[in-house]
């Protein structure tokens, strides 16, 4: 029997897509799939066929036609490869005459089968730092890291590397790799001089990525640096912003002390990812095998999600606790990181509730559309539409939040800590810092992390006497906390 | 409003631990039961008899930790630092010496009560910011601050007494 193709899986919306979703996502898979781009076998059929259905769908007079000729309307496919939970640390709101929090942990995983999925290719590029801070030991350290992680490469993957310092230089270009000794010797040949220009680095990295940019490979860069960049941080986060919306994604590797974290955790926030630490150089090599790893075991690439909280209701935080835990931006859409097949992508949401917001019924405080880019698939899947709501009553409800988002929250609680102590330590209030580091210290002693309480107790000391806070001491707490969180992932047998 | 039982900190309706200190909030059944210790204090140190070292384990612990109530003596071996409080079900805090089998919730110790530790010849203890208090013969220790004991000491961690015996 012959089956007319479901235009809506085609431009992967719902079947009540408004026309401005329709118009959206042929616009998305155009750009995906225009013929001028991609030249891999298929993709010209499919963007014919993209072209077909959007011809139909945004004709509100054929789509009717379409829609009257569809079998009665399914929910979302068994085949569908990815599924999502919600849950919340409360059963109910309740009517109040203040403001009011609730916690809604979303957990998005991969369907689970039999045989782990064929891993897919990848499209990366390193962006090296060679400016003068990076020289000697740092540099080779470096340099071995980088050519490690081009022997990691599998023939399948497009591989580049850019240097930068105040200029940037490609060192290797885009492309398979062939001819790998005398790859090796081009990274051998990078020297450190010069300061550190991070717009320079990326937008040449980005433009790297760009030229293999597709649907077939995990498109993605890695940052290492070690140093701060001056004056060009809107730009780079505007890069980032832009990376985002294309599908490459930005990770950030910090070398010692001296880089700026927050700013790097904003810029790889912006593409779903975040920023490590790196304290010893000779851990290079160690943390880029793990990214690459990780990049190898990505099912989706990225989840974001497009919402309009309700009137009256603010998202506070939000926060990925993993695959890999950090903070996230508040971007519209909100990148929200990727799926591995084999760990879930779990984020939590802080949502403060004013008394407005809550009327006679129930109260829905976020509606939006998770939408998945799925790694090495070229045809999109239609968003998955959800809602956060409850049910509002007059009494509290005295039900324990569920020990998922507890467990997660009492660590999440420690890495906000630190935080908070360091914008006190920002604003110059020194008392309060040092507190909030002797409570940190406190609370991971109580949850027997016995070492790094000691190193918060002596970074509070630091501060009473010295009036600062050391820059190993700062971004030591700061991962460790982070790392926390992401020890008690688990994952999908 | 949720004002915290820690630091006063008022906190919004829902909020699961406190924004200012990180103690959790709102779990009435599992907080630390508050009981007036003033009375119970004042006569303990005369009372107790000093304890020789028990020889049975002095070989490797050096110290050991008498509970007055029930008697037992608990070693203290293996490390140089022990936190001492109470493991309570469903929460996250572990410390190294779970009093919790001796009566600890009815003498109102605290999850996470105090540190114990040892540096060279000398042995420390230090409240964490118990709900309680920490005393040492009767006198109450500022929390987060270091005090210096000696053998025959009596601890009291709310009203749960313990003589300090150092080897």
């Amino acid at each position: 029997m012959l089956r007319s193709p479901d235009y809506y899986a085609i431009l992967g919306v719902l079947r009540d897509a408004s026309q401005e979703e329709i118009r959206r996502a042929y616009l998305d898979a155009a750009r995906r799939l225009h013929p001028d781009k991609n030249k891999a076998p298929g993709e010209t059929e499919i963007f014919l066929e993209v072209q077909q259905a959007y011809e139909v769908l945004s004709n509100p007079k054929q789509r009717k036609t379409y829609d009257a000729s569809l079998p009665a309307k399914r929910e979302e496919q068994p085949s569908y490869p990815i599924f999502h939970q919600i849950s919340f640390s409360r059963a109910l709101l309740v009517r109040l005459k203040e403001p009011q929090l609730i916690y809604v942990l979303l957990d998005v995983r991969a369907r689970k089968t039999d045989a782990p999925p064929p891993a897919p290719p990848l499209n990366i590029c390193l962006v090296l730092d060679r400016s003068t801070s990076m020289k000697d030991a740092k540099m080779d350290l470096l340099k071995a890291a980088a050519i490690q992680f081009l022997r990691e490469m599998r023939p399948e993957d497009v591989f580049s590397v850019v240097s930068f310092s105040d200029r940037a230089e490609v060192v290797i270009p885009a492309s398979y790799q062939k001819d790998r000794h005398k790859l090796e010797a081009q990274i051998r040949d990078i020297q450190a001089s010069g300061a550190t220009e991070l717009f320079q680095g990326l937008e040449c990295g980005l433009n790297e990525v760009r030229r293999s940019l597709g649907s077939r490979y995990v498109n993605h860069l890695i940052l290492l640096t070690d140093g701060h960049t001056y004056g060009d941080e809107q730009a780079c986060l505007d890069l980032a912003q832009q990376a985002g919306e294309q599908g490459m994604g930005i990770s950030v590797m910090g070398i010692g002390t001296d880089w700026n974290d927050i700013f790097l955790d904003q810029v790889a926030s912006r593409t779903g990812n975040t920023s490590r630490y790196i304290a010893r150089p000779q851990d290079i090599q160690k943390f880029l095998t793990e990214k690459f790893h990780e990049l190898t075991r990505v099912l989706a690439e990225e989840i974001t999600l497009e919402f309009a909280p309700s009137p009256g209701v603010e998202l506070n935080y939000a926060f990925r606790l993993q695959p890999e835990a950090g903070p996230l931006s508040f971007g519209a859409p909100m990148h929200l990181g990727p799926v591995l097949w084999d760990t879930h992508l779990s984020v939590l949401f802080e949502f403060l509730i004013q008394p407005s917001a809550i009327g006679a019924g129930g109260l829905c405080f976020l509606e939006g559309d998770l939408k998945i880019t799925m790694a090495a698939r070229p045809a999109p899947l239609p968003p998955i539409r959800i809602h956060f709501e409850r049910e509002v009553a007059d009494t509290p409800d005295p039900t324990p939040p569920p020990s998922a988002i507890l467990q997660a929250l009492s660590r999440l609680t420690l890495y906000r800590m630190q935080e908070k102590a360091r914008a006190e330590m920002g604003a110059g209030e020194v008392e309060k810092a040092t507190l909030s580091l002797k409570n940190l210290a406190v609370h991971l002693l109580s949850q027997g992390h016995q070492e790094l309480a000691k190193t918060v107790m002596l970074e509070a000391e630091n501060i009473q006497h010295k009036r600062s806070i050391s820059l190993e001491g700062e971004k030591e707490i700061k991962y460790a906390t982070r790392a926390l969180l992401m020890n008690q992932g688990d994952r999908v047998e | 409003m949720i004002t915290c039982l820690n630091c006063r900190h008022k906190n919004p309706a829902g909020a699961i631990f406190c924004a200012e200190c990180g103690a959790q909030l709102n779990a009435a059944e599992i907080i630390t039961q508050s009981i007036r210790t003033d009375k119970a204090l004042e006569s303990v140190s005369q009372n107790v008899r000093k304890l020789d070292f028990p020889k049975a384990i002095s070989d490797n612990a050096w110290g050991s930790l008498h509970l007055i109530d029930t008697g037992q003596i608990l070693p203290l071996v293996e490390r140089n630092e022990f936190t001492l409080g109470r493991i309570s079900e469903g929460q996250p805090i572990m410390p190294d010496l779970d009093l919790s089998p001796y009566q600890a919730y009815a003498s109102g110790v605290s999850r996470l009560h105090a540190l114990l530790k040892r540096d060279g010849k000398r042995v420390i203890l230090m409240d964490l910011g118990s709900s309680n208090g920490t005393y040492v013969n009767g006198k109450r220790l500022t929390a987060n601050v270091e005090r210096l004991l000696s053998h025959g000491d009596v601890v009291s961690l709310g009203k749960f007494k313990i003589q300090v015996l150092i080897k």
